[in-house]
């Protein structure tokens, strides 16, 4: 009896300890740095897929809000800002819409299960000259609570974690 | 047990009922270019998100109000503007939350009774030439007019207004 247990809990150990270092392995991925002092944020693209004219405007503000929360550049500069073209070591960040699923505030609210909201992003972070210098796509929800938009507010939110991580 | 679900289940009726009614009597007259109930949801400066006030387009300008402060953009700097629809829970902020966890399932049943709102999205340059955008809501029907205000106060839109449907076709006596 007492060997059965020490054997089940070994086997459950080494499962966990196996479950734990791949995970680690995945998330510890060397992550390129980004050594610049400021940022341009561009308009959402969104060429590919028609996305309401409200969730392009709230990507792109809240994208702006959320990386200036981050504190990581002292100049966050928005699409055809003038000052920013004297900047001396600028980034620029694009983002392209690549799918877009408009849910239902209403049924989430009334099944909880159903109506989620979903935008997929491309981001992609060049340097002056259109170099690239980090990609990733980045996906926006709302499952439960909020409107639509909210959507937006988490994608502004991932946003600024990869930035953070990475400068 | 029994007497306090059925009480608050006819207290979240009544709340309903109250919250329906209470638009059709606060309606007034407005006056031109002016628009009350007004959201602006996100977008502009120094404006909180999902503050409740006033929009004005008169003299070039969009302004709007909310509470004591005032924001402006000149209408021509104003490169886009787009009108959406949309719907709303009748009961919302946080008495709406609440309601959320109400028994029975009573909560998702309120969540049935919702208001058509108007969404109003506008995109303008500062002085900077920076891009910036904003969005509002507002009751039903009062889009359109805040986008042809715009419009004659001088600002731009990809989108042209459609023709009035009411207004009869071109070459009809």
């Amino acid at each position: 009896m007492t060997r059965t247990h020490i054997i089940c809990a070994l086997t459950f150990t080494l499962m966990a300890s196996v479950f734990t270092a791949s995970t680690s392995l995945a998330q510890d991925t060397p992550q390129p740095k980004i050594h610049a002092s400021s940022i341009q944020i561009l308009m959402v693209d969104s060429k590919e897929v028609t996305l309401p004219a409200e969730f392009q405007v709230a990507l792109y503000e809240n994208l702006v809000a959320e990386v200036q929360k981050t504190g990581k550049f002292q100049h966050v500069y928005r699409d055809g800002d003038r000052s920013a073209t004297d900047a001396p070591d600028l980034v620029v960040l694009h983002s392209t819409v690549h799918g877009f699923k408009k849910g239902s505030e209403e049924k989430r609210q009334v099944t909880t299960v159903a109506g989620a909201t979903s935008i997929n992003i491309h981001c992609q972070i060049t340097d002056k000259t259109g170099k690239s210098l980090m990609e990733r796509d980045v996906t926006g929800k709302v499952r439960f609570f909020g409107g639509n938009l909210r959507a937006t507010y988490d994608f502004g939110k991932k946003v600024a974690e990869i930035v953070r991580q990475s400068s | 047990m029994r007497m306090t679900s059925t009480g608050l289940l006819c207290g979240a009726v009544a709340v309903v009922a109250m919250f329906l009614v209470t638009p059709c009597i606060a309606q007034q007259p407005q006056q031109p270019g002016t628009f009350p109930q007004t959201k602006q949801v996100l977008g502009l400066e120094g404006v909180k998100h999902n503050a409740m006030g006033t929009l004005t387009v008169q003299k070039g300008t969009l302004e709007f109000t909310s509470g004591k402060k005032k924001t402006d953009v000149p209408a021509t700097s104003i490169s886009d503007v787009v009108t959406d629809k949309d719907s709303q829970r009748a009961i919302g902020g946080v008495v709406g939350t609440i309601s959320m966890f109400g028994p029975y399932g009573s909560g998702r049943f309120l969540s049935l009774f919702r208001t058509k709102i108007d969404t109003v999205t506008i995109n303008y340059h500062d002085s900077s030439g920076a891009l910036h955008g904003a969005v509002f809501t507002m009751p039903t029907g009062r889009a359109e007019e805040v986008k042809q205000d715009l419009l004659t106060e001088g600002a731009h839109t990809t989108i042209p207004t459609a023709p009035d449907a009411t207004a009869p076709p071109a070459g009809t006596k």
